[in-house]
């Protein structure tokens, strides 16, 4: 059976296994562990303590909360992932033996979150490395050892890096003299105008 | 296969003759506490004061129950040819009844932290990936080059380190049909030998 929440793929079975735990606990305690679940997705600390209260109604043990975080983790950014919209995802839920009041409250909390998820998935897709700032400086030469009279532009560019493995900050500093400096300007013009035909 | 000790070793556990039953009991604690945690030189000096002889003999005495121990452990030595190398010892009957259900209480725990020991090489941690279109470049316009990106995370001993490469669609679905060749030698008629004669 093919779901689209899954990517077009078969459900895995510890997936089936916990819809199973999930229907456990009462709807309206369903919503709020959503809640918190949504929280935790979408960088926000989840807080524990409420999840316990949440499931000591259906005397969860700890392997069970895991487990019902767990599977309502992979509902939501696998959902959002693959662009799915609500009323598929609650059709797909229910074929799976999820019931229409749980399916109803996930699917309303995912409808309102989906954006919000769908931006913050895209944020911390990966990115190899990432300019933090440019600062520049324009110097004049007045005269140098090998010359008395210069009398030359040069531009100084610092260009902050922060590089592929997290935490490593990289400077470079380079200088430049004009025609360097508008042949540099001139190519990511054309960049520039080449990304914004893109958008 | 018996277990045999040197004279040093003989002479340290020979302190176990001149106390208490009870008081080996302790020390034999004590021993799994230390394989369990580290040793902790206190205790040491705690247990000589208690029973008023000198630290070393205690210390000697706990290190000898441990070696004596992770040995047997490691070796999985049957009852019987345990209780014939405790037997040249000469402590007492209780005492040997006290070992070997020392031995016999703790061999599995004993068994599984001495498995971790082992080096590790570096392991799968998290894999990312994206996919890229090459549009265009500053020499060539009006491409189409697509590329896919990896960040390969790998954990070993704690340390965290990350492998970034590139490569090409064709590159990758030649790489997914190797691995997946070599996920279906498993399912060869050697494969299968070898791993019905281990189990």
């Amino acid at each position: 059976m093919r779901f689209r929440f899954c990517g077009d793929l078969d459900c895995p079975d510890w997936v089936l296994a916990e819809i199973s735990t999930l229907a456990k606990i009462s709807s309206v305690k369903m919503k709020l562990l959503c809640g918190q679940v949504l929280k935790d997705l979408l960088g926000e600390s989840i807080d524990y303590e409420k999840v316990t209260k949440i499931t000591s109604d259906a005397k969860f043990e700890s392997g069970d909360i895991k487990a019902s975080i767990a599977v309502l983790s992979f509902i939501f950014s696998s959902a959002a992932k693959h662009n799915v919209d609500s009323e598929s995802l609650a059709s797909e839920l229910q074929q799976l033996g999820l019931p229409k009041e749980h399916t109803t409250g996930l699917c309303k909390s995912y409808e309102d979150k989906q954006n919000v998820l769908q931006e913050k998935l895209r944020e911390s897709s990966l990115r190899l490395s990432r300019l933090e700032s440019v600062s520049w400086r324009v110097d004049y030469t007045l005269s140098s050892s090998e010359l008395r009279d210069v009398n030359e532009p040069t531009v100084l560019l610092r260009f902050q890096v922060q590089g592929p493995n997290t935490g490593s900050k990289e400077t470079t500093v380079v200088s430049l003299t004009a025609e360097k400096f508008r042949v540099l300007l001139a190519e990511l013009k054309q960049a520039q105008s080449l990304m914004n035909a893109l958008s | 296969m018996l277990l045999v000790l040197s004279d040093e070793q003989k002479e340290h556990l020979s302190i176990l003759t001149e106390v208490d039953v009870a008081v080996v009991a302790e020390f034999g604690r004590i021993a799994m506490e230390f394989l369990r945690r580290g040793s902790n030189p206190k205790i040491y000096e705690g247990a000589a004061r208690k029973l008023n002889v000198a630290v070393e003999s205690v210390q000697h005495g706990v290190e000898g129950l441990m070696y004596l121990l992770t040995e047997s452990s490691k070796l999985m030595i049957s009852e019987v040819d345990f209780q014939d190398s405790v037997l040249v010892l000469g402590f007492s009957e209780g005492l040997n009844k006290l070992l070997l259900q020392l031995y016999l209480d703790n061999h599995k725990e004993i068994r599984s932290i001495l498995g971790e020991l082992a080096p590790h090489l570096p392991h799968y941690h998290n894999l990312e990936w994206r996919l890229d279109v090459q549009l265009a470049s500053r020499a060539l316009r009006q491409q189409i080059k697509p590329v896919v990106s990896f960040k390969l995370h790998l954990e070993q001993n704690g340390e965290k380190t990350a492998k970034v490469v590139q490569t090409d669609p064709a590159t990758l679905l030649h790489l997914i049909q190797q691995m997946e060749r070599a996920l279906g030698e498993m399912k060869t008629n050697h494969c299968r030998r070898i791993v019905r004669n281990i189990k």
